[in-house]
């Protein structure tokens, strides 16, 4: 016996569980996305807020000078960064930081780096996200590496394989072993300094 | 066995006695003349870092057989060829732990664990460096100059810095400095085409293949001395221990390459003999891509093997990350092997049963 | 459905620590059993993590086993597995940042965890809440502790230490270039590589074959 349904019946009669439950899991994951979702920023504010406290430590407060601006890093390349501005507790501005990120060896390399007022010297930098190998490149967040960008001129630094660490200049000395990381490093930061520079004099940060 | 019974068997028959430890012996012995190079050029250091590895790859697969309850297979030998080669392919300078530890990988994790010699699918000894280099980059990548220099001999290196005259006197046993490889690299990879022309000049010119040939550059232990090697792989293939196919096909395809390369850019890449003798390629055509357990068996998937691995090597080497691709290269071509053999299977003489 | 062959809670349990272990045996969720086991802190998390979504999977798959249709079955284990997945996502995101930042694009991968839909199908779309439930413990809890395991041999032969811990006597850097012998543990970083996860893996494997031989 040759009987039709009607096309919609048929569709509603074998997929209205679907339709049902991906009404109520939708209703389940927003509702759970508008309770987290606070906290989430929250989170993401406080990763910047350490990692400015960690490279200037007399930070007592962050304020966020230029939110993710879109910066000419050269002819091709263009990125995006946030500068923000560093005050000690007496409202003092103590220096500013800034995000920066470039190819690393295995995956991009996030950082935060931080100048002093004046943007006459770095003042380090700090790993916001890598995926370097342990052991090799995972050292690009160890003092050895960290501490020579510690007081080095904000100007464009090179890389030298060989060399004495402590001393505090434009030289930065390779990690061995992985000499890829640092030199992504370096990258980072001879892309930036310039460019950052230009917009925060444009931004009326520096005189 | 007794001689007086008959016994029957399928073929093939064969009429010499050649049994797995002749074989590994007769290799072994064509590797004493770089064995000898080596303890000439890197002294006592030669001798500790191989006698450390042949009584670590012999302890460990005695040691795996006895636990596994099998009869120890220590006596034919290929544990202490795989100890050679290994001791042969790492820097001279390389901590004794660390050449224990690449040791038990490449007998434990490199042939043990898949039942033994025959079995396994990848050059221990390779298997073995490749781990170390995968956990010791650093170490891995410190090479020595052999320190008792003629001081005649140019050296590979920076212009007028012979080994003898910048570190005379100071009584070392070897000085870090950059291998051949490494300044081929660097002249690839310079900047500018001057810069590039500037090293090759300053570097590679005719007396200096002359010091690549004996062995006065820095280098792995076996690998200094070509003249040595290529003694020994003539008298393997005097003896037929290998066949010429292999050391053929692995040493013509990476001259053409790199010839091709020379020949068109003759200012940034170095003459051809020069990597032929330098690096583990002379090691890698006559002892290592000729490992029987890892190489396809016929003819013709031989010969496909050999090129595969000299192309990767120059592919390496000039387009590559490293400085030398021999490592990398061999164990890519045993991963092609069963692929090679399948692809060239040989028909066999009546034709292919039940094919009807 | 099934009534008088229904499997027993005990046995179901067990099973997925042991005998039926989703990786052991079973040699499900190889992906984040290779790419996460790196430390024990990271497996820990994926272990856990890949066990609530399993639950809860198993959970809501049982209750409206009656209801589905055999065609369209596949679409909504996906659909219930990937709502848990972002609850999963989301939670890390919130509570544990610092992990959800190390594991990356592995937790939005349990939506494709080979094991979860396996339960799915095999289990929970079969039989009643309580064996689900059993089941989803037994399976989640036998993903979990062999991920640590895996996570601490890793981490430890790659860095001494068992959740960032030290525990083997650690190494003096640069000890090699002194030319002495090494006063310590030496870290073997090939372990922390996707190398070291196909060693340990292959090894344990083998050790469980060997066990289960004898056993048998």
């Amino acid at each position: 016996m040759p009987h039709k349904t009607n096309p919609l019946v048929l569709f509603i009669k074998e997929s209205w569980l679907l339709l049902v439950s991906a009404f109520i899991f939708g209703l389940l994951l927003a509702g759970i996305n508008a309770a987290w979702s606070p906290k989430v920023a929250a989170n993401k504010e406080l990763k910047i807020q350490d990692a400015i406290v960690a490279l200037i430590p007399a930070t007592a407060n962050t304020q966020i000078a230029v939110d993710n601006q879109p910066i000419k890093l050269s002819d091709k390349d263009s990125a995006k960064t946030s500068i923000f501005k560093a005050l000690d507790k007496n409202n003092k501005l103590i220096g500013f930081a800034f995000t920066a990120s470039g190819a690393g060896y295995a995956d991009r390399i996030d950082l935060m780096i931080a100048v002093d007022p004046d943007f006459k010297k770095f003042l380090g930098y700090k790993v916001i996200f890598s995926n370097e190998t342990a052991g090799f490149g995972s050292k690009i967040k160890k003092p050895f590496y960290r501490d020579q960008y510690i007081g080095a001129p904000a100007k464009k630094l090179t890389l030298k394989k060989l060399g004495n660490a402590k001393k505090i200049d434009d030289e930065i000395i390779a990690i061995s072993g992985a000499t890829i990381s640092s030199t992504a490093v370096i990258d980072i930061f001879n892309k930036y300094v310039d460019k950052v520079k230009e917009l925060m004099t444009q931004k009326g940060l520096l005189q | 066995m007794s001689k007086d019974k008959l016994f029957v068997s399928p073929g093939p028959h064969i009429s010499k006695p050649i049994s797995t430890r002749m074989v590994m012996l007769d290799v072994i012995i064509a590797l004493l003349p770089a064995l000898l190079a080596a303890a000439y050029f890197f002294r006592l250091r030669a001798v500790i870092v191989v006698a450390t590895c042949v009584i670590s790859c012999v302890v460990t697969e005695w040691l795996i057989c006895k636990i596994r309850k099998q009869p120890s297979s220590i006596g034919d030998l290929s544990a202490v060829l795989t100890a050679i080669i290994l001791a042969f392919s790492v820097p001279p300078m390389l901590p004794v732990a660390f050449l224990i530890i690449g040791s038990v990988f490449s007998i434990a994790i490199g042939k043990m664990v898949f039942g033994g010699l025959g079995n396994n699918p990848f050059n221990p000894a390779m298997l073995g460096r490749a781990f170390l280099t995968a956990c010791f980059g650093m170490a891995m990548t410190t090479w020595t100059v052999p320190a008792n220099i003629n001081p005649e001999l140019p050296q590979i290196g920076p212009k007028g810095a012979t080994v003898a005259e910048k570190y005379q006197g100071q009584g070392l046993e070897g000085i870090t400095e950059a291998t051949p490889l490494a300044w081929t690299k660097n002249a690839i990879k310079a900047k500018t085409l001057a810069q590039a022309e500037t090293i090759i000049k300053e570097n590679f010119n005719n007396s200096q293949l002359k010091a690549v040939l004996i062995g006065y550059t820095g280098g792995c232990l076996g690998e200094t001395s070509s003249l040595a090697l290529i003694l020994g792989g003539i008298y393997m293939l005097l003896r037929r221990t290998i066949t010429w196919v292999i050391p053929v096909s692995v040493l013509a395809s990476a001259f053409i390459f790199a010839e091709i390369f020379h020949f068109f850019k003759p200012e940034v890449y170095v003459n051809p003999l020069f990597q032929m003798f330098s690096g583990g390629l002379l090691i890698c055509a006559f002892f290592i891509a000729t490992d029987p357990v890892t190489n396809p068996m016929t003819t013709k998937a031989q010969a496909l093997f050999g090129i595969g691995v000299g192309v990767l090597i120059m592919l390496i080497r000039t387009v590559g990350a490293y400085p030398e691709g021999v490592m990398y290269a061999v164990l890519v071509m045993n991963a092609f092997t069963p692929l090679l053999d399948r692809l060239c299977k040989k028909t066999p003489i009546g034709g292919v049963p039940n094919a009807a | 459905m099934a009534n008088s062959d229904s499997p027993k809670a005990l046995p179901t349990l067990l099973a997925g620590l042991w005998k039926e272990n989703p990786v052991l045996a079973l040699l499900l969720g190889m992906c984040p059993t290779l790419a996460v086991t790196s430390d024990v802190k990271s497996a820990l998390t994926m272990g856990l993590s890949t066990a609530f979504v399993l639950l809860c999977s198993n959970i809501v798959v049982s209750l409206m086993r009656n209801l589905l249709k055999p065609h369209l079955r596949i679409l909504m284990f996906t659909l219930t597995i990937a709502t848990f997945v972002t609850i999963a996502d989301l939670y890390l995101k919130a509570f544990l940042p610092a992990m959800s930042d190390k594991l990356g694009p592995y937790i939005p991968l349990i939506i494709v965890n080979c094991i979860i839909i396996c339960r799915a199908e095999a289990c929970a779309s079969k039989n009643g809440l309580f064996i689900s439930i059993i089941d989803a413990i037994g399976m989640g809890f036998g993903f979990t502790i062999t991920l640590c395991m895996l996570g601490a041999i890793r981490e430890i032969l790659s860095t001494g230490a068992v959740f960032g811990k030290q525990i083997l006597p650690a190494i003096s850097e640069n000890w090699y270039l002194t030319g002495g012998m090494p006063d310590g543990f030496i870290p073997m970083f090939a372990f922390a590589l996707p190398v070291g996860a196909f060693v340990t893996l292959g090894l344990i494997l083998g050790l469980v074959n060997m066990i289960n031989k004898k056993t048998a």
